[in-house]
């Protein structure tokens, strides 16, 4: 039971009492008409160009993954030694943009932080649409993407299976559950919401979608009982296997003997990285979507400070894996992995070396102070950094490790070609033309779950501190 | 009340007038109690009654299951039906089996969780459930809390359930009337659907049949056919006689090829046998020999093999005096050259097998024509 505010008042200082999750008043009728009714409107001409600018970019990839398939993977700068390069770089950057959504809408939802409620929607659709981009690289990368089947354990007439002891198939089991779990957990969510959607549809063919896809939900408290005892569940399974997830990523590399990939920290290591790069991808979109969809209300200046602060904390955890590569490679003794990581600050590549550190590490310390919370410029500046920065990280782990192994007359320079760049790109016009999208047709805030925590959503002798 | 009604709906406008309600409609006993909310009330499984979900345990249980399936799947793929060596593991360690098992226990549990919830507890997808067409279901769904009372029986009298529900506060209440008994999933419905599927499954696969038996080699299938490399007997720009094969340099030998018997059978005379005669040499040789000289030679190497009657010529009889006259490198030379009606075995047998042969050979005539001190040696 929550003790009553009223009485504590006076003793709590003013820092320590929880701020309300909403701006003025919002009230579960108001937040239906503020949210859902999106996709009964004509999107505004922003919308419009910013498509158009997304689709541009989604076709220029589409068409440079198109030249690839025509001539092969030769189209690409990777050439012996550096024989990962763009490819594995993207896929490990995409899915770890995507393990902010499981984290704010499994994790913060079993520690119980309310405020998350508001955004979890998007964060989730993030996740999905950013493992839908990091799918797309091991598919190119194996070359002959019609027998992509082949990643699968299957019985077949060439009699051969899959060897589980490659952490490359524990990928495919990873990515691919991953991938289910995220839709199912979205679906979920969103179907009490697309309920609300359907009964307040107007025109027929959307009547129709709306019915469908909220299979005839009616809000029952017997179903409802079943319903949050699955999403607890689904939580709780969720949290785990994003902790796996980007681990099994890192096993692709730290299984392996290169010099810079064989290390024992890779698995937090990639996991930190990961939930660092997706916070940063939340926040420079919702800051979009909160400025442009009118959703201040709803989306606030406190949420916004709470995810910076977890974008500090992870910082601050990615500046100790740093420096705990630099320990290992200077106290192993071993002269590789010493070389391996003197590349990294001094080598050929020690630009992209610098070019992480300072965007991972350096640019984020802004977020100690509470201006730089509060101010548009400095988040946004701090998540572009982050983007770049963790991209960077993923270059220098595969590049600057590839160019240089044990063998000195292997070593080769690795150069990108435009075609590596313009995937690049097509990823960045897949996501965000799926986030536009997703933004006109489906509730982009989870009504039901910010309805429930309303003032007064819950019975007053209940207390509403150990909800959802 | 002549006319059956489903359930009475009593409206409420907020949660906490909902949950004063709830104990005295279910007092009235009536029927059954059940509320629909825009969202998940807490308490009100108590309030209503209801049972503990079973979830909980379901997804224990497929959890379980599943990590089982993944450890049986991988062990016996890895250890049974294909085992391969990898990183020097034994084919059944388990260890490198744990990521994928924790995958597939997640994997299990979640669509335990989500389609067991869905479709199993709850029972949807169900679009003809009456209180989907209720006037009051626009504020289930956004900000009204209904309690209703549902018919358990013939007897339902909807009027006293409508008065107790206005006792109990409720602003509106709606009769809803007996359910249409030809819902959305009707076995008519259910036909066409399957249907549906069935068609859409046929012309998907005549699409792909015919996609592919026109366009067999589309382009990006067709460019790994189209590598620079040189096929078997074609001939090739290349070369300035025009031959993709090309002879061996003039003077050169391939590696493991040397001509050790390229002249005649008394040039081969000279030739000496390099292998030592250890017991594995005369193993070798008699398998050689089992396998490709005893269908004619016979297995004493008297001429008198399985064959030599339906054969029509003469094998030689190796224990003949001329035969153990020979040098090895004679008999050498025959192995590798064929004599007579005898073709070359030199490209079934590699060099050391053909002097295993020869070994053998000498000690099939030696075991034959033997002397005392033979016996001697053998007894010792």
């Amino acid at each position: 039971m929550k003790p009553d505010a009223a009485i504590l008042s006076g003793d709590i200082p003013e820092a320590l009492i929880e701020p309300a999750l909403t701006v003025g008043v919002v009230t579960p009728g108001s937040l239906d008409d503020q949210v859902l009714a999106f996709p009964e409107t004509r999107p505004p001409k922003q919308w419009y160009i910013g498509l158009a600018v997304t689709l541009t970019a989604l076709i220029i990839g589409v068409g440079c993954i198109g030249y690839v398939f025509v001539t092969g993977i030769g189209a690409w700068g990777n050439t012996s030694p550096v024989f990962w390069a763009f490819d594995i770089i993207n896929f490990v950057f995409w899915v770890g943009i995507g393990h902010a959504g499981t984290l704010i809408s499994a994790i913060l939802f079993l520690f119980r932080k309310r405020w998350r409620n508001a955004i979890a929607r998007f964060a989730e659709a993030m996740t999905i649409f950013a493992v839908i981009c990091a799918v797309i690289f091991p598919l190119i990368h194996i070359g002959r993407p019609w027998l992509a089947y082949w990643l699968f354990p299957y019985p077949n007439q060439r009699a051969l299976w899959t060897n589980f002891r490659s952490p490359l198939l524990w990928d495919v089991f990873a990515v691919n559950t991953y991938f289910s779990v995220s839709a199912m957990f979205w679906y979920l969510g969103l179907i009490p919401d697309i309920a609300s959607m359907r009964d307040r549809a107007t025109g027929k063919v959307r009547k129709v979608i709306y019915t469908v896809l909220a299979m005839g939900w009616r809000g029952a408290a017997s179903h409802w009982q079943h319903y949050e005892k699955a999403y607890l569940l689904l939580a709780g399974l969720a949290t785990g296997l994003v902790l796996s997830v980007h681990s099994v990523v890192s096993f692709d590399f730290a299984t392996s003997v290169v010099p810079g990939w064989h290390m024992t920290i890779f698995p937090p290591y990639f996991v930190a990285g990961a939930i660092f790069a997706g916070f940063a991808m939340v926040v420079m979109v919702l800051v979009v979507v909160r400025e442009t969809m009118q959703l201040k209300n709803l989306i606030t200046m406190r949420h916004l400070d709470v995810m910076n602060k977890v974008i500090l904390a992870m910082s601050c955890l990615m500046g100790y894996s740093y420096m705990m590569e630099g320990f290992t490679a200077w106290y192993s003794m071993n002269e590789y992995l010493h070389h391996s990581f003197m590349n990294i600050i001094s080598g050929t590549y020690g630009w992209a070396g610098w070019v992480t550190i300072s965007c991972n590490i350096f640019i984020p310390q802004i977020l100690w102070f509470k201006k730089a919370r509060a101010s548009y410029f400095w988040m946004i500046l701090v998540a572009v950094g982050v983007t770049i920065g963790m991209w960077f990280e993923r270059f220098v782990i595969i590049v600057v490790s590839l160019h240089q192994d044990y063998l000195p007359s292997a070593w080769r320079i690795y150069k990108p070609t435009m075609i590596d760049f313009g995937v690049l790109l097509g990823t960045f016009g897949i996501f965000f033309t799926l986030v536009l999208l997703f933004a006109r047709v489906l509730p982009v805030i989870a009504t039901t779950e910010v309805k429930a925590i309303l003032p007064g959503a819950q019975p007053s002798h209940h207390g509403d501190d150990h909800h959802v | 009340m002549s006319e059956t009604s489903y359930s009475v709906l009593g409206v409420f406008d907020t949660p906490d007038a909902l949950m004063q309600a709830i104990p005295k409609v279910r007092a009235s006993k009536l029927g059954t109690v059940e509320a629909y909310t825009p969202y998940a009330i807490h308490g009100i499984e108590e309030a209503l009654g209801l049972r503990r979900s079973p979830l909980g345990g379901m997804v224990l249980v497929m959890g379980i299951l599943g990590a089982i399936t993944a450890f049986g799947f991988q062990y016996w793929i890895s250890a049974i039906d294909y085992p391969i060596i990898t990183g020097g593991k034994s084919a059944g360690s388990w260890e490198a089996f744990i990521p994928i098992m924790f995958e597939v226990t997640v994997l299990f549990a979640t669509f335990t969780a989500g389609l067991g919830m869905l479709f199993l507890l709850n029972k949807l997808p169900f679009f003809g459930h009456p209180v989907l067409s209720s006037k009051s279901i626009k504020g289930i769904t956004r900000d009204r809390y209904v309690v209703a009372l549902e018919a358990e029986s013939e007897a339902f009298d909807s009027a006293a359930a409508a008065q107790v529900l206005r006792a109990a506060g409720a602003i509106e209440v709606e009769v809803l009337p007996a359910p249409d008994r030809s819902p959305f999933l009707t076995s008519d419905y259910i036909l066409r659907t399957l249907g549906g599927i069935f068609t859409a499954c046929v012309v998907a696969g005549l699409a792909m049949y015919f996609a592919t038996k026109w366009f067999p080699v589309l382009a990006p299938m067709k460019y790994i056919q189209d590598q620079p490399r040189l096929d078997a007997q074609k001939a090739s720009s290349f070369f300035k006689d025009g031959h993709g094969m090309q002879q061996p340099v003039a003077g050169t030998v391939a590696r493991g090829y040397l001509p050790t018997a390229t002249g005649t059978q008394e040039e081969a005379a000279s030739l000496v046998n390099p292998l030592p005669r250890t017991p594995e040499v005369f193993a070798l040789g008699k398998k050689v020999f089992t396998n490709r000289c005893e269908v004619c030679h016979g297995a004493l190497a008297n001429g008198v093999g399985s064959l030599t009657a339906a054969y029509g010529a003469k094998p030689a009889n190796l224990q003949a005096q001329q035969f153990l006259d020979y040098p090895d490198g004679k008999i050498y030379w025959a192995i590798v050259n064929g004599k007579n009606a005898m073709p070359s075995h030199a490209p079934y047998l590699s060099e050391r097998e053909r002097w295993a042969v020869v070994d053998y050979v000498r000690a099939l005539q030696r075991a034959q024509n033997a002397k005392d001190e033979d016996l001697k040696v053998a007894t010792r």
